[in-house]
């Protein structure tokens, strides 16, 4: 569990996180998400004490993070795929962060096990290794000590297919056990697969924090794909019970304002034939870039008028 | 779990940083290395002044391999704000005095321990080698320890001097210039100069070492225990404001 209580940072004149309350529960995949300098990374460094919050504060399982006594159990963490030394082999990382926490030497092996990190490659020096390797290995770190709680900062940067798909099961699995996972992705699609839960924010604010059905279905305008012989009738008739009709990129009418049931009533009741009525929902990508979008507008306003 | 295991756990995970990259492997080997090449040298060629000790000629490099240790204690926390290590050493032991007093015990006690090994052999291999008699012996004991000691207080100098930069390459630049500027820009402050070539661990080791350029023209009259005591003064005063500002700043 990871609670926030009126969260901010401000580096000079700049708020990076502005009164961000928000609580992480276990169980359950928490997907953070805002737009690129939205707080995410500051809010993740507030939690591990990496950073002083300049007002509120965060707590891990009912403590501040300095304060666990033995931190690596209780919080796995994974900020930036660089927080290992080029020159220093990948065994050598783990072996330091389990002798740090008096974990013992093996659960290193067992770490690069899980992480599918041959122990032939871990031996040779992190320098060599490409992103996705880079990014095993700070899964790993993340994993020794067995946490409760993990912190993953864009885990599923530079991993391909197939490394994606591990992350994505691995996530689950673990909040399935019961633990907490926390973590901040800007691939939305990703994050539609993964979470369960979502807390937004921009420009440091909370914007969401809902599980994931409700964002969509709150935030995302429903809408009817229909298709027919007769486009030009349908649209007619559609319009004079007030809906609204856009021709859709792949063809058929976009309908807003009545169910698909209502169309297909409608159609019945004039003897119109449809030959396709889906109904969708934006996806979550659609709704993230429509919020995130309005926030970045408004920081652009604010900029130019701060140019003034 | 009480504070000494986490001391000890801290002390741990930096023995295994410190002995994994070569960088500061290499450094300190060549820490260890260079006074026993000194006296070989020295001994080899004659290259004594003839008011020299035998202590002193055999310790000739002591002064370079000084500035090695300082580079040693400043690439143990450099190279870790350069690698983007140090946020994971952090998340690891977040309590960074824990942190800070792990890494300033490995390398002083490193360090004090190589010294003195090194020096030691190199002044046998120098009075091995030097013809007996035509030099003053110089006292060794317990000089010897003093000068290990110089080295330990040299590597924690350039520990604080690499947290308080925190990059490697301006934490290298700068420690060898802590070092060196001292004797290089004494001369400039006339009657002062004593006064601040003294301040330097070069200058202590100098002394301690009983070498005939350790005049007091140079490096001041202070004798060389109250020297050395005086250097480490200087550097636990410079070693605390390092502290604060680490404990302070965001990482």
């Amino acid at each position: 569990m990871i609670e926030a209580t009126e969260l901010t940072k401000r580096y000079g004149e700049r708020t990076a996180v502005d009164r961000l309350s928000f609580t992480v529960r276990p169980g359950r995949v928490t997907g953070f998400l805002g737009p690129n300098g939205a707080g995410k990374s500051t809010t993740m460094r507030l939690i591990l004490g990496l950073d002083a919050a300049s007002g509120g504060r965060v707590t891990v399982g009912g403590k501040a993070y300095r304060d666990l006594p033995v931190p690596l159990r209780a919080v796995g963490s994974l900020l930036d795929a660089k927080g290992v030394h080029g020159g220093r082999s990948a065994y050598h990382h783990l072996a330091g962060l389990a002798a740090s926490n008096g974990i013992p030497r093996r659960r290193v092996d067992e770490v690069l096990d899980l992480v599918g990190l041959p122990a032939a490659t871990a031996r040779g020096r992190a320098k060599g290794f490409s992103l996705g390797m880079g990014q095993r290995l700070g899964i790993a770190a993340a994993l020794i000590g067995d946490p409760e709680v993990l912190i993953l900062d864009e885990p599923v940067n530079g991993l391909d297919t197939e490394g994606i798909r591990w992350i994505r099961e691995l996530m689950k699995s673990l909040a399935a056990e019961g633990r907490t996972v926390f973590l901040s992705s800007h691939l939305m699609s990703e994050m539609e697969l993964t979470a369960d839960h979502l807390i937004v924010i921009g420009r440091g604010r909370l914007i969401a924090d809902t599980t994931m059905r409700d964002f969509i279905e709150t935030n995302s305008r429903a809408h009817t794909l229909v298709r027919t012989p007769e486009p030009e009738k349908l649209r007619a008739l559609l319009e004079s019970v007030g809906a609204q009709v856009r021709l859709d990129a792949t063809g058929g009418w976009r309908v807003d304002g009545p169910d698909a049931a209502t169309i297909g009533n409608l159609a019945r009741d004039h003897g119109l034939a449809l030959h396709e009525l889906t109904s969708t929902h934006s996806s979550l990508e659609e709704v993230y870039t429509a919020l995130s979008q309005s926030s970045v507008e408004y920081r652009t306003e604010n900029q130019k008028e701060a140019a003034r | 779990m009480t504070t000494p295991t986490l001391g000890s756990q801290a002390l741990s995970y930096e023995w295994i940083k410190f002995r994994s990259v070569r960088s500061t492997l290499w450094t300190t080997a060549a820490t260890a290395v260079l006074p026993l090449l000194g006296a070989v040298f020295v001994a080899a060629t004659g290259s004594l002044q003839p008011d020299d000790t035998v202590l002193g000629g055999s310790l000739t490099l002591s002064v370079v391999a000084q500035m090695l240790a300082a580079v040693v204690g400043a690439l143990v926390i450099s190279g870790e704000y350069s690698s983007g290590t140090i946020r994971t050493t952090f998340a690891a032991v977040p309590r960074r005095s824990t942190v800070f007093a792990a890494k300033a015990t490995l390398v002083a006690a490193v360090m004090y321990a190589l010294a003195l090994l090194s020096c030691s052999a190199a002044y046998l291999v120098g009075d091995a080698m030097l013809p007996a008699g035509r030099y003053a012996q110089g006292d060794p004991l317990p000089a010897l320890f003093g000068i290990a000691a110089s080295f330990a207080v040299a590597a924690v100098l350039g520990l604080a001097v690499g947290t308080l930069v925190r990059h490697s390459a301006g934490a290298v630049t700068t420690v060898i210039g802590v070092l060196l500027l001292p004797s290089l820009f004494g001369p400039l402050f006339g009657n002062a100069e004593r006064w601040i070539a003294g301040l330097s661990p070069t200058a202590a080791l100098e002394k301690l070492t009983q070498t005939s350029d350790a005049t007091s023209d140079t490096v001041g009259s202070l004798g060389p225990w109250p020297s050395l005591l005086l250097v480490a003064a200087c550097t636990t005063a410079i070693t605390l404001a390092a502290l604060l500002l680490l404990r302070r700043r965001d990482a």
